[in-house]
């Protein structure tokens, strides 16, 4: 099987031009080539060497609630008031920001897991669609001037770093695509302590210096990516890379009239498979809204509930290979 | 259904064992404490029984499968394209599944195995089934009846393939079958997920994978879908399209005729589920053990101190601060301690398990019974509060809220969701308390129930203080080594029970075998 022609953009989404979908591809191989280097021989570049039929795909998943406030949690309102309260709390790889109708009653809660990099690559491309798109999906009265300064997209403009209205895309400062790159290679270094191996998640990352320790998404992706290089594989982040919303998990809801509650999650961006856009809403002609619906045997009045049931998944190629890793100490690079 | 493993208890041993020839195409019946060996029951029989879809669809029409997978291949075979049925989800758990395979680590038992679930909606699965091998024949099975309610456990008896019915959840809350066969582990009927909560030790889950590495290079179910089609959220999904759900739709079963209103003639089958805790789950640190010498500090349970879930969740009293203890302080207990973690044979390392402090908690199933005791208008938020209230710092295990089931009245009435059940308890112990020695039982609830409408004024007020004296001694040597003591006097309480099917659901210690329970200044005595 030849090498990937070209990165594709995430969840598909359509670039006007081949030259568009070029310069993505571009900007991505940027990212995977820092690392696709003789420092990391078990990571590799997909565009560059084949991916043969025999590797395989590892799915990681986990839910867009930021686990690093759970052990500090008192309640479920106090983590999910924390989690709502803002932008910066929610660094599981998905962001999500809350409408409420006047009296505060929740109508709809748009999450995204979409990288700021495609939008700064959008906007270095044509600043026109970069307006239209935060027309269509954030306010239809915004305008080039709140967006851009001087000339430059403010990827964390005030339009996007709102909990309350709707988000554009990621812009907590560990949500991004080289983040995640950055990561699956690093955790291809195989760690050792005290004689023994690393392999724990936690541990994991503590001892790989990887980040919080206590987050669900990256020391997951380390701990998955840590195993498949343990046998002797090479990794790569799937085609197209990018972190993706696996759908929400309708399980104990119960709406005023019965409607199955999985009908009001509307993909609004990404092609099957690879959402990377979607909103929880009801459809104005049932006659109720968001927070009329029971989760667990209380009304929805956070965004959070409902990220407590999000999945985010990563997916990470594995191909075959006979590697013959030798682990590293902790806190070596 | 009970998640853990081997060794069966005694009562599963009685099919494990069982010396019979039984009919390979035949449903048996076998109830402890209703049929004294397993009997083939007659199509009229089995008919009438069952009404959930594994009896209709397969056992019924003479369909026996011979393995855990055979079940879901006949399940398929047996429905449209369209039925839930054939939404199965596989879960995977394991005591030693985050014991990484090394050549020394090889023989380790780490008790892996598989919960399939059947079917969804809001009310969960309608088949949920366990197995440690899909080739295998030793497969355990419950399913919804929708004729009857509750669910129908089955399971195959030894080598013989032989598919018994052994009892209906109801089966669970009445003599001669409550406590016997299933209904050992399964107290109230209800589904058993033991490690219901976040992180999920021994659970594939966000909080730890279970890798294609815990699987030996040539074992075929690194490769088997079961395994690589795993749910990818893993416990989370469980815990939610599955335990919940399935816990409370049989909560919901049970009380949704005293919602209806009537008579309640067992009122303390119900009162058990709030006073006692025959049954529990288990619940940990978020902090990985291994990890605990890089932080400085290892957050603890809620639940060990306080039954949180109940008085903050469902009752709104006040909650806890995080409760931290100082990473030395935990490494030092662990050394003083002799903390170890070993499954009684060829592994032991020295430390915690793999999320740390793992001890019991209130069983879900029993905060289930409780929430809708409420929403069905038997119980009153006020009786409720005051009844756990009473010994609070105590919230499984306690003695002295046990004492009060002595109170319980005969039987209940409610009309439009109304009852007199709690005024008539509640004064049934206030009576009671008056020739009680001071410090009774009786007593302390008098106690609290004489707050009368500031009951949540007056609660918040005893717990707050309970909180700050919990903080104060958890960052102490002392104060911790005495929560060490408590926590394993708590893992005693559960070691004998069968949901205790493998030495490594807690680590071993150095601590001597006794009753102990924690005071409200946040100290610990022994009893």
């Amino acid at each position: 099987m030849p090498p990937l022609q070209r990165f594709s953009t995430p969840g598909n989404l359509r670039e006007p031009t081949q030259a568009d979908e070029d310069a993505w591809s571009k900007a991505v191989k940027a990212i995977i080539d820092q690392f696709a280097t003789d420092e990391f021989p078990q990571f590799y570049d997909p565009t560059e060497t084949e991916t043969p039929h025999t590797a395989t795909i590892a799915h990681i998943a986990w839910t867009a609630f930021p686990a690093r406030l759970l052990p500090e949690a008192t309640s479920e309102e106090q983590r999910w008031a924390q989690a709502d309260g803002s932008r910066d709390e929610q660094d599981e790889y998905c962001e999500w920001s809350v409408e409420r109708r006047d009296d505060g009653a929740i109508i709809r809660v748009t999450f995204t897991s979409e990288v700021r990099e495609y939008w700064e690559h959008i906007a270095s491309r044509d600043p026109d669609r970069i307006v239209e798109l935060y027309r269509e999906l954030v306010d239809a009265s915004l305008t080039r001037e709140d967006l851009f300064v001087d000339g430059r997209y403010v990827f964390d403009n005030e339009h996007n770093v709102l909990t309350e209205g709707r988000l554009a895309h990621l812009v907590q400062p560990n949500n991004n695509l080289g983040a995640a790159v950055d990561l699956a290679a690093k955790a291809t270094i195989l760690r050792e302590k005290n004689g023994g191996p690393v392999t724990s998640k936690q541990a994991l990352v503590q001892c790989a210096q990887l980040g919080n320790e206590f987050r669900n998404s990256d020391p997951q992706i380390a701990a998955a990516v840590n195993d498949a290089a343990r046998s002797g594989n090479e990794i790569t982040l799937g085609d197209p890379p990018g972190l993706y919303l696996d759908g929400i998990s309708t399980a104990g809801m119960v709406t005023p009239d019965g409607t199955d509650p999985a009908t009001f999650w509307t993909v609004e961006r990404g092609d099957p498979g690879h959402t990377v856009r979607a909103s929880f809403s009801v459809p104005e002609a049932l006659g109720y809204v968001v927070g009329d619906i029971n989760l667990g045997g209380r009304a929805i009045r956070f965004g959070a509930q409902l990220a407590d049931r999000v999945s985010v998944r990563l997916d990470a190629v594995v191909k075959p290979a006979d590697h013959q890793p030798t682990p590293r100490p902790c806190g070596a690079p | 259904m009970n998640t853990a493993a081997s060794p069966p208890h005694e009562g599963c041993m009685m099919f494990v064992q069982f010396p019979g020839a039984l009919e390979r195409t035949a449903i048996h019946r076998f109830v402890l404490g209703e049929d004294r060996e397993p009997r083939a029951l007659s199509a009229g029989e089995a008919a009438a029984e069952l009404g959930d879809p594994f009896a209709t669809l397969l056992l019924l029409k003479g369909i026996f499968p011979g393995t855990a997978g055979d079940v879901l291949d006949a399940l398929r075979d047996a429905t449209d394209p369209a039925d839930s049925l054939r939404q199965t989800q596989f879960f995977l758990l394991g005591e030693g599944s985050q014991i990484t395979l090394t050549p020394e680590t090889a023989e380790v038992q780490r008790d892996l195995r598989f919960l399939v679930s059947c079917g969804g909606g809001p009310d969960g699965p309608d088949i949920i089934l366990s197995a440690f091998h899909p080739e295998q024949s030793d497969v355990e099975v419950m399913a919804w009846d929708h004729d009857h309610g509750g669910f129908n456990y089955y399971r195959t008896v030894g080598n013989t393939r032989a598919w018994v019915f052994a009892g209906n959840a109801r089966h669970a809350l009445s003599d001669p079958t409550q406590g016997n066969g299933p209904f050992e582990a399964h107290h109230s009927g209800a589904f058993l997920m033991k490690e219901l909560r976040a992180p999920w030790i021994n659970w594939h889950s966000p909080d730890a994978n279970i890798q294609p590495s815990v699987f030996a290079e040539d074992d075929a179910l690194r490769t088997h879908e079961w395994f690589v089609n795993k749910a990818p959220l893993g416990a989370f999904t469980c815990e939610t399209t599955v335990a919940r759900p399935a816990i409370t739709r049989w909560a919901k079963a049970r009380l949704g005729a005293v919602a209806a209103g009537g008579t309640i003639s067992d009122p303390a089958r119900i009162l058990r589920q709030v006073l006692e805790s025959a049954a529990v789950n288990l619940v940990t640190s978020h902090t990985e053990s291994a990890n605990a010498p890089n932080v400085e500090a290892v957050d603890l349970p809620q639940t060990f101190f306080v039954d949180s879930e109940a008085l903050t969740e469902l009752l709104g009293l006040a909650a806890p601060a995080p409760i931290n203890v100082p990473a030395a302080i935990y490494r030092q207990a662990l050394e003083t301690f002799g903390v170890t973690f070993t499954d009684g044979r060829s592994f032991t390392r020295p430390g915690d398990t793999h999320f740390a402090f793992c001890v019991p908690e209130r069983a879900f199933e029993d905060q289930a019974v409780i929430a809708q005791a409420m929403r069905a208008g038997l119980l009153s938020d006020r009786l409720v509060a005051a009844l756990l209230m009473t010994d609070f710092p105590n919230p499984i295990f306690s003695d002295r809220r046990a004492a009060l089931l002595r109170y319980v009245p005969a039987t209940a009435t409610v009309v439009d969701r109304r009852s007199d059940f709690s005024e008539t308890m509640a004064n049934a112990i206030l009576t009671a308390a008056e020739p009680t020695p001071e410090g009774s039982p009786e007593r302390e609830f008098a106690s609290l129930w004489s707050a009368g409408h500031q009951w949540r004024e007056r609660f918040g007020e005893l717990l707050s203080a309970y909180y700050a004296a919990v903080t104060t001694q958890v960052a102490t040597q002392d104060g911790f080594d005495a929560f060490m003591r408590l926590a394993e006097a708590r893992r005693d309480v559960v070691r004998p029970m069968p949901i205790t099917e493998s030495q490594m659901l807690f680590a071993t210690t150095n601590i001597g075998q006794g009753r102990r329970r924690m005071r409200a200044d946040a100290t610990v005595e022994e009893v």
